[in-house]
């Protein structure tokens, strides 16, 4: 049972079972038997050409899965898209890691892949949004964007010829992250959307999707628009600003005070993530809306969230939803 | 668009001291001063919407001294372009080819590197981009370059690039995109170019916010849309400085072909002489009279018997006058190389510079292997050379065509055939430019050079600081109108319209990024911006229409509608009948000669409609009818029911000639005075077939026969002109059994009852009351097609394309309903130098796995040739086998496209893939050396290089693919492939490196 460890009681227990085993009937057959395990074969017609992708091998004429998941196919081309892995990032995908160092001209980022992320003081942009190269002084500074233990989003941009993966902070709404809270969770719940970056107005709320399986909710930040920026504010001296940031950063703790409703806010929202998490659907925008609707409703306390009872009552809810939109589209 | 600034030369850099919020007050004027003639030039600026204007921060300290200082005073627009530049602000400069452009390029690129910045210079050509490079590389040192063949240190702070590679750094978001702060457009205008120019506009929407831009083109008209443009979607204000100034005045003559001289039609001030241009034409020996007139000039190229060529009496009188170097232009490169080799017997140099040729030659052909340097394309070429004649073309040897422009330029070369190409780019002027044609073949017709053409290449003509004039000369060879004249020599140049399209990769491009939105490309696009643009001007036309039409009151407006309706029906369906008698399979047993037909006049102006039941009609005598030759050979399987005839009548004519000795022949009725003609008239002309025949002469040609004929048809007109003529009845003489036709035979005679009728007819004026109502009909609908272009120029163009492209995409499954792209896509992503779907199908389905090395390297030479060739020799059955394999790759995805409503040519698109070089490259990359594969295949030897080239290209952009599904012994595959075909001489370094 997904290792979960919840203390149902006997009635739980049994409306959780009725709840997944209606689940699983209407996903049973799609991918019964396109699962296989490291060393299986897969079944391929070797006459005309099979393109080998990722998590497989040749062995002894014999397409070989070299990772446990499922065998998916495009064409003629086989892969096997892994399950419960460690995060494989794609070109574009939207990350959030958290900063491990603080390396010349980079940061090293965890983003729950195989090895650690870079992302090049280059490919950010610079707090004052001028155009320009970065000098040894940008790097002495660069402290002042990220430090160690930081959380940052960005986009993925490239595997560099070794191997490693750089990320970039294409525009002013990636960076660092505030007030706010970092959940992990197994990246294959998070699939790949046209939009990983949410702005819950009617909450006050940013929610971020990583597609590593990180997610942030945190209270909304404005983009600012660095073309505005760029155009009034006239650039001072480096020491002269460095201070008045430091004079202003002080005035902005007081400012940036969050509000309890929007902390509560944000800590439902955590909980609905980590229900859906624990109980292994994936994790949308609308399913976590919905969620939070659901303990709204039923008048259950963020910390009740994470209870047995409340549990169950998602799984319902989710059998629920999806046989309505299977009957849909039937 | 704000408030618009104009300011003349005159006033001096002094002026940009002053805060510009005061300038603002000065704008609303609306001065515009014109300064000193020959050196005027326009100053300009487009803000954006809202735009605040900040006062700049006054680093006095920097701006007192210039960033570069240039050895001589710079022309006003030089210098106003460079203030832009010190203010910080984007400038689109405007000029002439010669006028030194160059000088603004190498300030920008001067006063980024002071202020530490990076700075770009992307060129619409690799060769271009090499030699800028060269260009740069020695003023400032800290130089890089990136094309498709080359990258040298892509960490200097000014990169040299094609736009191509920026764009696609774009894409990427390399890290340039933070860095950059300048972005050097260089030959903007080539936005108009239609494959390529959406790379521009792509690239400059873009760009990082806060770059700013240099935008150098040719002179355009609408400098300022642009500039508009660029101020909108950048949100910064865009300078134009533009000018007209060319820096050596041109005279422009004319050589008649067969003539003996020269004939001055505009001199240096810009006149037009009449006189000369007529004295021009009249020496002209008529060519046509003689030979076809089919291909270009014949005289040009062979001469006539025992006379020297043309071209050889010209570039002889131009030898002795000493208006040498020349370069002389003409559209085709085997035209090109024909009018070389009628040079034969001249030698333009002395000993002394045939020594220093030969030597420049083979210390550049040293590179080469001992193998290609015995390529008959070198071994000819050198004692053209040494001749002081060249020959530049992109059919050439990359090598070689350097080898001639640096020749060129050390005045080592003093007549040079070139093609159009020649005439962008680096700074190679003559004094001299001579076009041998004035016609030029655009894909289908021959038609007269334009006048941006005209002045792009006439703007070679002239040496700065040598030539105090330069001279044009334009060799015709056929009458032409002195308007057609002055539109070439004097008319203003081409306008820079956007030619924008969606490609796949693009969307897909901007599909992957989270904050891509292609809608959002589309909005921002040129096109956009000049389809809004005409929506004001679309307004204007339609309230003066409508209130045109509401100015018409007609008395009993509804009678008379519903009259006019009636009569609207009546005509259409006796067009029915007579669509469904005349069609051939009833009406050609009928056609035969002698028979009297009822022909339709020719009425004199088309637009006025009748509006009598009665139609104008007159009589003929049929003599003949043929089938009309379609011009598509596709048609040969048409049945002979479908195709068209058309039929010889003898009939009383007017024929009247124009000045151009044209022909018009109006068919009248035989009462009026004219001549009795034969004319060919298609059947649809034709109202009524007669049952009478008459015998007519068997030879028609005599004046007398056919007045003596046409006196019979007379004759028998008033013979039967109380009954009418006897018809064939369509039943039953013609047998015409058809539903439709019975049925639209009752409906007109219940039309005809109605007619009478109806109580408008009897009005007296119904005539005239009909015209008005038909012309307020019109106007009506006028206005219903403006309404619709409005529409559609206020929505979002290419809406409609770019949802059936993404159906396209979702359909093979390149991206999901909800717009994610998936593994397909992403490979497609990383083509953007062939044909993106067909290749990501074909490597999908495992095409590429199977082959050979060499077989696919031969399958990827049909993505990059297009090129025609007339007796190709089929590939061998292997490779033929594969590109049928592609063919049907090509076809399936087109039909996908056709299913989900792209406008696309199925066939055509399919033989869009050539298979004409695939021997040549499957024994390339065998191994054999460039003389053996140049025998296999005729092609030109340059072309083949650029298409290998370009071959290497799309296999770098391949492994990237094959690295991102994971399939390793593909991507071994494509490396190996590149390791194969990338050597010797295809793949020999630029000179200018």
């Amino acid at each position: 049972m997904r290792g979960m460890e919840l203390s149902l009681n006997h009635t739980q227990k049994l409306r959780l079972q009725r709840a997944l085993e209606s689940l699983e009937s209407l996903s049973s057959g799609t991918n019964s038997n396109a699962s296989v395990t490291v060393a299986d074969s897969i079944p391929v017609n070797q006459e005309d050409g099979v393109l080998k992708g990722h998590g497989t091998t040749d062995l002894d004429g014999e397409v070989v899965a070299t990772v446990c998941g499922v065998i998916e196919r495009v064409n003629k081309l086989v892969y096997v898209r892994t399950l419960r892995a460690r995060y494989k990032p794609e070109v574009g995908d939207i990350i959030v890691g958290r900063v491990l160092e603080v390396a010349p001209k980079r940061w090293r980022l965890e983003i729950n892949f195989s090895q650690d992320a870079v992302l090049m003081l280059s490919s950010m942009n610079l707090p004052d949004g001028i155009q320009r190269r970065r000098t040894a002084v940008d790097e002495l500074n660069m402290r002042s964007i990220f430090e160690e233990n930081d959380v940052v989003s960005a986009e993925v941009r490239d595997f560099m010829r070794d191997g490693s993966l750089q990320l970039q902070a294409r525009s002013q709404k990636y960076g660092k992250l505030e007030r706010g809270q970092l959940l992990t969770i197994s990246p294959y719940l998070v699939k790949r959307r046209k939009q990983h970056f949410h702005h819950l107005e009617k909450y006050g709320i940013d929610l971020i999707l990583g597609c590593n399986g990180f997610i942030w909710v945190g209270e909304h930040v404005e983009v600012k628009d660095d073309m505005v920026e760029d155009e009034h504010t006239p650039t001072k001296p480096d020491a002269k600003s460095n201070k008045s940031q430091i004079s202003q950063s002080l005035e902005e703790q007081e400012q940036t005070y969050t509000p309890l409703e929007t902390r509560q806010y944000i800590c439902r929202i955590a909980n609905a993530i980590r229900v859906l998490s624990t109980l292994g659907f994936s994790i949308t925008l609308d399913v976590i809306l919905e969620i939070l609707d659901l303990s709204t409703k039923n008048g259950i306390d963020i910390h009740e969230m994470l209870g047995a009872e409340f549990c169950v009552l998602v799984a319902e809810k989710e059998a629920e939803r999806r046989s309505l939109s299977t009957r849909k589209k039937r | 668009m704000g408030s618009v600034k104009r300011k003349s030369v005159d006033e001096g850099p002094s002026n940009y001291t002053s805060p510009p919020h005061k300038q603002h007050k000065d704008n609303d004027n609306g001065l515009t001063e014109t300064t000193e003639e020959g050196v005027a030039c326009v100053h300009d600026v487009s803000y954006p919407e809202n735009y605040v204007t900040v006062p700049r921060r006054s680093n006095t300290d920097q701006d007192s001294k210039p960033a570069k200082e240039f050895p001589f005073t710079l022309d006003p627009f030089q210098s106003e372009a460079i203030n832009c530049l010190n203010v910080g602000e984007s400038v689109m400069v405007s000029a002439h080819t010669s006028a030194g452009k160059t000088v603004v390029a190498s300030y920008a690129i001067a006063m980024s590197l002071r202020n530490k910045q990076r700075v770009i210079y992307t060129s619409p050509i690799k060769a271009l981009s090499n030699q800028k490079y060269r260009e740069f590389k020695e003023e400032f040192s800290d130089v890089g370059l990136m094309t498709g063949d080359v990258t040298i240190e892509p960490n200097a702070s000014c990169l040299v690039m094609t736009t191509e590679i920026w764009r696609s750094m774009q894409y990427k978001g390399s890290e340039l995109t933070r860095e950059v702060a300048w972005i050097i457009f260089d030959e903007v205008h080539y936005m108009r170019d239609r494959e390529r120019g959406v790379v521009w506009e792509e690239s400059i929407v873009m760009a990082p916010k806060n770059a700013r831009f240099v935008f150098l083109s040719a002179t355009v008209p609408n400098a300022k849309e642009f500039a508009d443009w660029v101020a909108k979607v950048h949100q910064q204000p865009c300078h134009i400085v533009y000018t007209d100034y060319r820096p050596t005045p041109l005279q422009h003559y004319l050589f008649p072909t067969g003539g003996d001289g020269l004939y001055l039609v505009v001199d240096e001030k810009g006149k037009f002489r009449e006189d000369s241009f007529q004295k021009a034409l009249n020496a002209l020996v008529p060519v046509n009279e003689k030979k076809d007139s089919g291909k270009f000039q014949k005289g040009l190229v062979n001469g006539r018997a025992g006379e020297d060529s043309d071209i050889f009496k010209m570039v002889k009188m131009i030898i002795q006058r000493q208006y040498d170097p020349v370069i002389i232009f003409s559209f085709s490169k085997r035209e090109c190389e024909f009018l070389a080799m009628q040079m034969a017997k001249m030698d333009l140099n002395d000993d002394d510079e045939k020594v220093n040729t030969e030597t420049i030659f083979w210390s550049a052909m040293d590179m080469l292997s001992d193998d290609d340097k015995k390529l008959p394309q070198v071994s000819n070429m050198l004692p053209l050379l040494k001749r002081g004649i060249g020959v530049h073309h992109s059919g050439l040897l990359p090598i070689l065509k350097e080898v001639i422009e640096i020749l060129f330029q050390e005045g080592l070369i003093k007549c040079l055939f070139a093609t159009e190409t020649f005439s962008i780019g680096l700074n190679m002027p003559a004094k001299t430019v001579v076009f041998s044609n004035v016609r030029k073949f655009d894909g289908d017709k021959f038609r007269w050079l334009s006048s941006g053409e005209y002045i792009q290449m006439s703007g070679r003509a002239g040496r700065r600081g040598i030539d105090d004039r330069g001279v044009c000369i334009l060799m015709v060879d056929e009458k032409l109108e002195p308007s057609t004249a002055k539109m070439m020599v004097k008319g203003s140049a081409d306008c820079l319209n956007s030619a924008f399209h969606l490609s796949y990769n693009m969307l897909l491009n901007q599909l992957r990024c989270e904050d891509g939105d292609p809608e959002n490309l589309l909005r921002n696009s040129f096109y956009q911006f000049q389809a809004d643009r005409a929506i004001p001007d679309l307004e204007r036309q339609m309230k003066g229409l409508q209130e045109e039409r509401d100015s018409i009151h007609i008395e009993e407006e509804d009678s008379l509608e519903n009259y006019y309706s009636l009569l609207e029906q009546y005509k259409s369906l006796k067009k029915d009948v007579r669509d469904i008698i005349f069609s051939p399979r009833y009406c050609l047993p009928f056609l035969q000669p002698g028979r009297l037909v009822c022909v339709r006049c020719t009425s004199s102006d088309e637009s006025t409609p009748t509006f009598s039941v009665e139609d104008h009609v007159t009589w003929g005598v049929i003599v003949n009818f043929q089938k009309v030759k379609s011009l598509s050979e596709d048609d040969v399987d048409k049945s002979p029911e479908d195709a068209n005839y058309t039929v010889d009548v003898l009939t009383r004519c007017t024929v009247s000639k124009d000045e151009l000795s044209k022909k018009t022949i109006k068919i009248i009725p035989l009462k009026e005075p004219g001549e009795p003609a034969v004319v060919s008239v298609p059947i649809s002309q034709i109202d009524n077939l007669s049952s009478v025949r008459l015998i007519i002469a068997k030879d028609l040609l005599p004046l007398e026969n056919r007045e003596n004929t046409l006196k019979k048809v007379s004759e028998v007109l008033s013979r039967f002109s109380k009954q009418g003529i006897p018809l064939l009845d369509p039943e039953e003489d013609m047998k015409v059994q058809s539903g439709s036709y019975r049925k639209a035979v009752r409906r007109i005679e219940a039309l005809e009852n109605l007619f009478e009728k109806h109580e408008v007819a009897k009005s007296p004026l119904i005539e005239q009351k009909l015209k008005v109502l038909h012309k307020k009909k019109q106007i009506t609908a006028q206005i219903k097609s403006i309404k619709k272009s409005m529409r559609s120029s206020s929505a979002l163009a290419f809406k409609d394309e770019l949802k059936a492209r993404k159906r396209v995409l979702r359909r093979l499954g390149y991206v999901t309903r909800d717009d994610v792209v998936e593994l397909k896509g992403k490979v497609a992503c990383e083509i953007s130098s062939a044909d993106e779907l067909v290749l990501t199908e074909l490597m999908f389905n495992g095409v590429l796995k199977d082959i050979k090395i060499e077989e696919m390297v031969s399958l990827l030479s049909c993505f990059v040739w297009q090129e025609k060739l007339q007796d190709a020799q089929k590939p061998r059955e292997e490779l033929d086998m594969l590109f049928t394999q592609l063919q049907d790759t090509a076809r399936r995805v087109a039909k996908v496209q056709l299913e989900c409503k792209v406008e696309i040519d199925v066939e055509g698109f399919v033989s869009s893939f050539r298979p004409d070089i695939m021997e040549a490259v499957y024994s390339w990359a065998k191994g054999s050396k460039f003389y053996e594969i140049m025998e296999i295949t005729q092609v030109f030897e340059g072309s083949l290089i650029r298409g290998i080239r370009r071959m290497e290209e799309i296999l770098q952009q391949l492994i990237l693919a094959a690295k991102s599904i994971g399939e390793v012994e593909l991507e071994a595959k494509f490396e190996e492939a590149v390791s194969k075909i990338k050597r010797d001489i295809v793949f020999a370094a630029s000179l200018y490196l």
